[in-house]
């Protein structure tokens, strides 16, 4: 009856010997013959990077080390897992309290322990037969082809299965990051309709976030919170929906409760830590970089910018020398990677700053400029905001001023970039009024975007070429733009034909989209309409 | 270290350990070789230990009801497929006790409640109709009056009459538990705070309610879900 798993590769993660043999006889009662086991988390990425398993059994906790979580992280983040593998993460705890503290990357299914041998065998034939129900939706998922994916669901839906509930909430899922906000909302309030149901009421305060309603996505979070103070997604939608409105103090206290109840998330440690640091709470700061630090050691989702944030926090609180030596860290914990030389010295730069020597933190900031002009003219735009963040702390303001100008025009639609560069402005003391610069980079951009766009609907191609062109010149990391200039060019060869020097000067632009945001809900119709074509002269 | 955090690593040892007695007692049930143990004996410590799981489950989840820390997280939920998932957790355990579970639904049937809750306390309520059922349990679930009601049945000689009317026919908590705080009152406290956490925002709640002789002859554990 259960041959179905005899040609599975298995692997179990757990830290006891005895535990691994009694989740290996199971196996072996299940016909599974391909079975092997990990002690560790450190030992499961090994074995995992070898080898490509169908289902990984994973205890959550593992003892010292990675815990279950990190190791799904890095699975999933170094591509390990391929899209029809299950990950299954096994708790002692009700895996309820689980679900909420995951919020970068989820296991496919919990199984609380102990369990039998017919609730494994259920879980795994419903999770083969989803993942088989589900294939063709999550291939159109991997190449961002977001339209094909929910007709492919719509599909699925229609039959009138039994998970229809689980298939809605997927369909809102994929709308949400396809930007099809309204036909999510349709799915929210029919669920919302038939009863209370979280997720659908967190997702309309989502749509409401999304569609600039700041003030009606307020009160449905906070209306959310008190129906359940512990939904922590609620939480994060809170905070940034505060600071979208310029409540900082309250988006802090927001994040403040949130690691209350789940201190593990490190994103969300290191948002607290930046926002503490620019409300001017030095010590919540390094409390929350602290946390963010340790939960970062073991995690595949380590970034030089932790160290260089606690490092901040701490010179803040005037503990410049404890400071420096996690400066020293960066570059050991991240060996040969630019970004860690450039935190290393934007870092040092403020360090140096706040204990007087300002020679020393111009030779800092001297070797972070020299790391962003190697990045050329894609420079993470991240990268950009903390080096001017740096100049601005070092009184140059001019550089900072341009600097600034330059990152908001690559990124003028934006708002959650726009709304951390607001926070950074502020953080750095920055007698620099962002928002009206925002607001005029803003309207100058959009200005350009639409007559380029009202240009080519009259049938005025060369000319659109021609603005949307210069524009994408002067602002290379600005995705819009150059989408758009990629665009107008399609329209025109699509109707007259193609060059293949007009080909090539279009895929320019979608690979700079590509390198900038590969994730972007755009892309994939402007790259298959781009397939379709071939050069003609 | 808090309390919680103390009582959640201790309930993490010892679902360690009861996991490692099942997986040894499964062995045993299924091993034709075995002398150490009649399949009867190993069954019944199979049942005790699934019942120590619950307990134990019941014991974390009611100290966050007292800490006003659980919210149920309601969602749809097909029942049949539900049933399915409730069923593979208890065969085993009713096979070893010659007791047949079957579970009866419109295969249609949806409602609205949060699985894991639901099913920790069908797992304790079955782990119970198993000491009293002679011969079957059924789990069944139908709409009646605007309510999903789950039913667990047995053949056994049913609740005693004292039992029943304890509970009060509205919502509200049973009174018993002060002057008789045994395993079965316990678990009925649990079940109405469990049902009670199921609300729908035109303010109806959830509630329990016995009866005796319902389908089966035996007694009848219903859980209203608004």
């Amino acid at each position: 009856m259960t041959d179905e798993f005899t040609n599975k590769k298995f692997l179990i993660i757990d830290d006891f010997s005895d535990v691994r043999s009694a989740i290996r006889s199971i196996l072996r009662s299940l016909e599974v013959t391909q079975i092997d086991q990990a002690r560790d988390g450190n030992d499961a990425i090994v074995q995992m990077t070898g080898k490509r398993y169908d289902v990984v059994l994973c205890d959550y906790n593992l003892g010292p080390g990675k815990n279950g979580q990190q190791v799904l992280e890095e699975a999933r983040h170094n591509l390990l897992l391929n899209i029809d593998s299950i990950f299954i993460m096994i708790t002692a705890e009700n895996t309820r309290d689980m679900v909420m503290s995951a919020v970068e990357y989820s296991p496919d299914s919990y199984l609380s322990k102990p369990f039998t041998k017919e609730i494994l065998q259920r879980r795994l034939d419903k999770l083969f037969e989803r993942k088989a129900d589900l294939k063709k939706v999550s291939k159109a998922m991997i190449v961002k082809d977001y339209n094909t994916a929910i007709a492919e669901l719509d599909a699925l839906i229609a039959t009138d299965p039994k998970n229809l509930p689980d298939l809605l909430k997927l369909k809102t899922e994929i709308c949400m990051t396809a930007n099809r906000y309204d036909d999510a909302m349709v799915i929210f309030e029919k669920v919302l309709h038939e009863h209370e149901v979280s997720w659908a009421r967190l997702g309309i305060g989502k749509v409401l976030y999304w569609k600039k309603k700041h003030q009606q996505a307020l009160e449905m979070f906070q209306q959310l919170i008190e129906l359940d103070p512990n939904l922590v997604t609620a939480y994060d939608w809170l905070a940034k929906t505060q600071a979208e409105l310029k409540q900082f103090d309250a988006a802090e206290q927001t994040l403040h409760a949130a690691v209350k109840i789940s201190p593990r998330a490190l994103k969300r440690q290191q948002q607290l830590g930046d926002l503490a640091l620019s409300n001017g709470h030095p010590e919540q700061a390094e409390t929350a970089f602290t946390r963010a630090v340790t939960l970062a050691r073991n995690s595949a989702l380590n970034h030089p910018s932790l160290l260089a944030g606690l490092a901040r926090s701490k010179s803040s609180n005037n503990k410049h020398i404890e400071a420096l030596k996690l400066i020293g860290e960066i570059t050991k914990s991240f060996p040969n990677q630019p970004e860690a030389v450039f935190y290393k010295a934007t870092a040092t730069a403020a360090v140096k700053q706040n204990q007087g020597d300002s020679v020393a933190a111009a030779a800092a900031l001297q070797s972070a400029e020299q790391v962003i002009s190697q990045c050329g003219e894609l420079a993470n735009s991240k990268l950009g905001l903390e080096l001017a963040k740096t100049y601005a702390q070092l009184g140059d303001h001019d550089k900072a001023t341009a600097l600034i100008q330059s990152v908001i025009a690559n990124n003028h639609d934006d708002e959650e970039f726009l709304m951390v560069l607001v926070q950074v402005c502020r953080e750095a003391g920055f007698e620099y009024d962002a928002e009206t610069a925002i607001r005029e980079i803003q309207q100058g951009v959009v200005k350009t975007n639409n007559t380029g766009v009202y240009l080519i609907k009259q049938g005025k191609f060369d000319e659109a070429i021609h603005l949307l062109h210069e524009a994408a010149d002067e602002m290379p990391g600005n995705k819009t733009i150059n989408l758009n200039a990629a665009k107008a060019m399609i329209i025109k060869m699509e109707k007259f034909g193609a060059s293949m020097e007009d080909i090539l000067t279009v895929r320019r632009y979608v690979e700079r989209v590509q390198t900038l945001a590969p994730q972007d809900w755009r892309l994939h119709e402007v790259v298959s309409r781009l397939k379709n074509i071939s050069p003609t002269a | 270290m808090d309390f919680s955090d103390v009582l959640a690593s201790s309930i993490h040892d010892i679902k360690n350990s009861l996991g490692l007695i099942l997986n040894s007692l499964n062995e045993l049930v299924d091993d034709p070789n075995n002398r150490i143990a009649n399949p009867r004996q190993a069954s019944l410590l199979q049942h005790e230990t699934q019942r120590a799981n619950s307990a134990l489950i019941q014991l974390l989840n009611l100290y966050k009801i007292g800490n006003a820390q659980l919210v149920a997280r309601i969602n749809e939920h097909n029942f049949d497929d539900f049933f399915e998932d409730v069923l593979a957790d208890n065969q085993a355990m009713c096979r070893g006790l010659n007791l047949e579970l079957t579970h009866r639904c419109d295969p249609h049937l949806t409602g609205y409640f949060d699985a894991d809750l639901i099913h920790g306390l069908l797992n304790s309520a079955i782990g119970n109709a198993g000491r009293y059922a002679k011969t079957k349990i059924l789990l069944s679930a139908t709409i009646e009056e605007r309510y999903c009601v789950i039913r667990l049945e047995d053949d056994g000689a049913g609740f005693p009459d004292a039992l029943i009317h304890c509970l009060p026919s509205e919502n509200g908590l049973p009174q018993f538990i002060a002057n008789d705080p045994s395993r079965t009152h316990l678990g009925l406290y649990f079940a109405s705070r469990i049902a009670a956490l199921h609300r729908n925002s035109d303010g109806r709640t959830g509630m329990i309610r016995l009866r005796n002789a319902h389908i089966l002859s035996g007694s009848c554990f219903e859980l209203w879900l608004p």
